[in-house]
């Protein structure tokens, strides 16, 4: 009925185990669909006349790397290299078409801030449901609630709807919660930039904090002065495979110089 | 894994705190809040009391008759809307699917509880006017729960199987809006069961074997009066009474194959 394939991603906890991910020959594939219009009608009528009505359009193809403990990995690469399905398919999002991957520990994503945030509800209520979304108990997050507040610097606000926040706010209060979230595995897609330059100082220290203390993390991002700074090893994807791997530094020239070719 | 687990703490938490917002969600804004929850079904009850009991003067020979329509209404109710919102639920949460990972089924599971406990607080106010149309209570009303959970199922097992198709095709929704407002006719709420059997036995017996005026009619038999057709002591027959447990049985088990099959691509397609 189906004729997809299907990789295996699994997630274990084993903490004397040195690798905090690995993949092996991943390959992800997407079903876009080729007819301008796609209801019940025109998949029937397909159907009848025989034609597929989609094509598979390959975004990566054959990805292997290991990700030990206590890395902080930039994943770096134009727009469309596969980046962000990569980093969807590590958090479980999409389902890998083809290869392995193993997650060892507690993995915690941020795609996008704030997800499931509702303009309608206090913010207080949102951190709870951003909470139970990224899989924390109202317990675990009575726990972390002030911090949370302190961090973002809106504790009047709490008991506030959200749409009467600011834009910058509501990013302040969804990063809070990001990096107060305690996962074994961090996993950011591009929320280096956001707040106002005081707010991004804290920011900075924070993730020099987390790199001290052997946090793992997987970070994509188009910014080379995070990677430098920041990650111990940098992944450059091209064309959904992996071209460089190893040296922040030399990644990024590799990089910077992907655009002087043009 | 075979089985969704809902036992698993983080998928528990989620459950609760979705159906939580939602059920917050849903009333805000509202002068009346949650009021209106009980006025819906009260209005459209008031509607068919007045046209079909007071004016075509249905349902003269069944005892308590307004209590009997008014237990029709709030289940019909409660069916509609419980499958109208599961089988938009996914695409309704469509951006959380698209950025977090999470079982695809509590989002169903979310709304149709939502849905739920509406009925509940609905069937309270059936209760008490039972009681105040001189209802006597009876232990058999113990036994209204088992065919509400019957009815949950039925409607849980439309919302996955339908759900699913719709996150590809989205006409599935609409020509279930049509379908249902069909379905209405074909169970007997507005009219009592015993004037069509006098028509046609065989009609009768057909309407009888759809799960939903099984329930409807179980309900009001064990909740308000003994003096009505159930498919049970109409056919007088255990094989009869095994088809419309049979086909919800098919829908919940079909309905959740396919969804947990088609899950896996739902946040690609939504």
């Amino acid at each position: 009925m189906d004729t997809r394939m299907l990789g295996e991603r699994r997630v274990v906890f084993e903490p004397n185990y040195e690798n905090a991910v690995e993949v092996k020959d991943l390959h992800k594939s997407f079903r876009l669909p080729t007819e301008r219009s796609w209801g019940l009608k025109q998949a029937i009528f397909n159907r009848i006349r025989g034609i597929k009505g989609y094509k598979d359009q390959k975004v990566l193809r054959g990805l292997n790397f290991q990700i030990k403990k206590g890395e902080f990995v930039g994943i770096v690469g134009r727009n469309g290299s596969g980046k962000s399905t990569l980093l969807k398919i590590l958090a479980g999002i999409y389902y890998p078409s083809k290869g392995e991957i193993l997650i060892n520990g507690n993995l915690v994503p941020f795609i996008e801030l704030g997800v499931g945030f509702n303009p309608d509800l206090t913010g207080r209520e949102n951190v709870y449901l951003n909470g139970a979304l990224l899989g924390f108990s109202n317990k675990e997050m009575d726990a972390m609630y002030d911090d949370i507040w302190d961090f973002a610097e809106l504790k009047e606000f709490q008991d506030q709807k959200l749409k009467n926040y600011s834009s910058g706010m509501q990013v302040r209060l969804a990063f809070s919660i990001a990096i107060r979230a305690k996962g074994d595995i961090l996993v950011l897609d591009e929320v280096l930039a956001v707040g106002d330059a005081a707010f991004q100082q804290k920011c900075n220290e924070y993730f020099a904090t987390l790199k001290e203390n052997g946090q793992t993390i997987i970070l994509v991002t188009h910014s080379m002065d995070s990677v430098k700074k920041f990650c111990t090893r940098a992944i450059m994807i091209e064309g959904g495979k992996i071209v460089h791997d190893g040296d922040p530094a030399e990644v990024s020239e590799k990089y910077l110089e992907l655009f002087k070719q043009k | 894994m075979i089985i969704p687990n809902i036992f698993y703490r983080k998928n528990r938490i989620l459950l609760k705190e979705l159906t939580k917002t939602d059920f917050k969600l849903r009333y805000q804004g509202s002068v009346l809040g949650y009021l209106w929850a009980l006025l819906r079904p009260l209005m459209m009850f008031a509607i068919l009391y007045v046209v079909f009991a007071k004016l075509l003067r249905f349902g003269s020979d069944i005892p308590h008759y307004p209590v009997y329509l008014l237990t029709g209404t709030t289940l019909w109710s409660f069916f509609t809307e419980c499958t109208g919102q599961g089988i938009q639920a996914m695409l309704a949460r469509g951006e959380l699917i698209r950025k977090i990972s999470f079982p695809k089924y509590i989002v169903v599971a979310s709304t149709t509880f939502t849905a739920l406990i509406n009925l509940a607080i609905n069937l309270v106010v059936v209760v008490v006017f039972a009681l105040i149309n001189g209802v006597t209570p009876s232990l058999s009303w113990l036994l209204v729960p088992v065919f509400v959970l019957e009815l949950y199922l039925l409607a849980l097992g439309i919302s996955f199987l339908f759900g699913a198709i719709n996150v590809k095709f989205r006409d599935v929704a609409s020509i279930w809006d049509v379908l249902i407002q069909a379905l209405f006719y074909a169970v007997p709420i507005i009219y009592p069961i015993a004037m069509v059997a006098n028509e046609s036995q065989l009609a009768a017996k057909i309407i009888l074997l759809n799960p939903i005026a099984q329930i409807i009619q179980d309900v009001r038999y064990n909740l308000i009066t003994t003096e009505t057709v159930t498919t049970w002591n109409f056919f007088s027959n255990p094989i009869a009474m095994a088809v419309p447990i049979a086909i919800v049985v098919a829908v919940i088990v079909l309905g959740a194959i396919y969804f947990r099959r088609k899950s896996k691509f739902f946040a690609e397609e939504v």
